[in-house]
């Protein structure tokens, strides 16, 4: 794989660097891909297969780079490996079923199958939830997912998905008042965004600020 | 519809800002050439943005001249010349002005629409003769938001999908996109952009519509005037619903956002992202906040 992304891009193109830049240049260029493409951030996005391509990508560039420069460190290496088994893997039968159309991007099969039971436990209602979510029903999407959320106040799935949603829209935010909007905003409302960020970013095992 | 999509001017570099007006002379002048000087007032914003937008896709020289036009007779300014998404996007500004102004006369039979109509009829139906199917995928979307009009949906969701599919339909011309990845992507954020000027529209509306009792999505959805909510005003019911559609706003800009950074090639990031974090989010939060504010007391 390393080979064929040598072959086919530059990897300093692919990290948008200069060539015979520095490792620390390297470095800090891989970190900001990975987090702009990370899977978490495209979780209720069709596209997310794209992301994950784009985000295998930076990894062979950067592995490639690294490994020229004989510095490979296995620290770094083993935090990338984490990040793609996120896969989850919980009750079995009907549902899962749905989930794997899900994830397959198959909604319309999945929709059929939900819609095909009549029995409403807080799953159905999520898992209808994550449908529009991808087909880009986010109101449908969110009133579905708290629904599950609050038939099943404990289920951390169902509480992490609202979170998710809230999430991404202060993500968008934030980088909106990084490039200026409302210059005149209140220092409160800076510090909320960065905490949430943060918040989210040590979640998926990241980090946004170091010292936090 | 049409015109929500802006750019922050004072936030763009002036280089940008340049790049952007020669898109946008470009539009004007492509449409003057090819379909007489009428159409030429029917050119947006949103189109020039879709014009960027898809240059992203398809890269071509920009072939750039200084030319002076009847708006600027004195100055000259850079236009942008013979270019195939120039073209494309002009032509579709067209359809969409076209069957805009047919919506409206629908609605209210001004003179004003059907002038318009008239004067746009013979472009039109070149335009339609030139892309094979294209009329066609319009009507069928545009006969959906009728339905869904006349049977009085209720959910905003299926209320804006007809807009935002023809939107994101529109702006995946093959020829232009050359790569499935590419068409998927283009197609994702036409989708988000047209959910997003459909439901800016719908709440920019809300008083008017009450007014006239027009179809509102935004109204049915959320019962206006109705059980526990009986006796309240439209400044009242805007304020009760304005969380709720910020919130599906600020997320089809964010998946805009999003999906614009999976692009292969972003050579016009400077000014897409002006547009989608600037100026789109300033427009969103001009409306739902409105001018005069409704006298509503903003959380901290």
């Amino acid at each position: 794989m390393a080979r064929r992304c040598a072959i086919l891009k530059n990897p300093y193109e692919v990290l948008g660097i200069k060539e015979g830049a520095s490792e620390e240049e390297i470095k800090k260029a891989y970190r900001e891909l990975v987090r702009k493409y990370h899977p978490d951030q495209y979780r209720d996005n069709p596209l997310a297969d794209l992301a994950e391509s784009k985000l295998r990508e930076v990894n062979e560039a950067y592995e490639y780079l690294m490994k020229n420069k004989n510095t490979s460190n296995e620290y770094e290496q083993s935090k990338r490996k984490s990040w793609w088994n996120n896969s989850k893997t919980e009750n079995g039968g009907f549902y899962q079923q749905v989930r794997v159309q899900i994830n397959n991007g198959n909604l319309d099969a999945a929709e059929k199958e939900l819609n095909s039971t009549s029995d409403r436990p807080a799953e159905w209602f999520y898992l209808k939830g994550l449908i529009f979510l991808k087909r880009g029903w986010y109101d449908q999407a969110y009133t579905h997912i708290q629904t599950a959320a609050r038939m099943e106040p404990y289920n951390f799935e169902y509480k992490d998905a609202l979170r998710r949603m809230n999430n991404a829209n202060n993500m968008y935010r934030m980088n909106a008042y990084g490039r200026g909007y409302n210059k005149d905003l209140d220092l409160c409302q800076i510090c909320q965004c960065l905490w949430c960020t943060d918040c989210c970013c040590e979640c998926a095992g990241g980090d946004f600020i170091d010292c936090c | 519809v049409f015109g929500y999509i802006v750019p922050e001017k004072p936030e763009l570099k002036i280089k940008e800002y340049e790049l952007f007006r020669a898109f946008y002379c470009g539009l004007c002048k492509s449409m003057g050439k090819y379909h007489g000087q009428v159409a030429r007032l029917t050119l947006n914003y949103d189109s020039t943005f879709f014009a960027l937008l898809i240059s992203c896709v398809f890269n071509e020289k920009l072939d750039i001249k200084k030319e002076r036009c009847i708006l600027h007779p004195f100055k000259k300014r850079i236009v942008l010349k013979n270019n195939k998404v120039i073209e494309y996007i002009s032509d579709i500004n067209i359809l969409l002005a076209y069957y805009n102004l047919k919506d409206n006369w629908d609605d209210d039979n001004s003179v004003i629409s059907v002038a318009g109509m008239v004067a746009l009829k013979r472009a039109c139906k070149r335009i339609e003769a030139k892309y094979a199917g294209m009329a066609e995928a319009i009507k069928k979307h545009l006969r959906e938001i009728n339905e869904l009009e006349v049977e009085k949906c209720n959910s905003i969701d299926m209320a804006a999908e007809p807009f935002a599919r023809l939107l994101g339909e529109l702006l995946v011309y093959k020829p232009l996109l050359q790569s499935e990845e590419a068409e998927k992507i283009i197609n994702w954020i036409g989708y988000n952009v047209g959910k997003w000027i459909y439901i800016v529209d719908a709440y920019d509306d809300i008083e008017k519509d009450l007014k006239t009792g027009a179809y509102n999505p935004v109204v049915l959805q959320y019962c206006y005037n109705k059980g526990e909510n009986k006796g309240e005003n439209a400044c009242e019911f805007k304020n009760r619903v304005r969380d709720k559609i910020s919130f599906i706003l600020t997320y089809c800009l964010g998946q805009i956002a999003k999906t614009y950074e999976l692009l292969e090639q972003r050579p016009y990031s400077g000014i897409i992202g002006n547009i989608v974090y600037l100026g789109m989010l300033k427009k969103t939060e001009q409306i739902l906040y409105g001018k005069e504010m409704c006298n509503i007391e903003k959380s901290v």
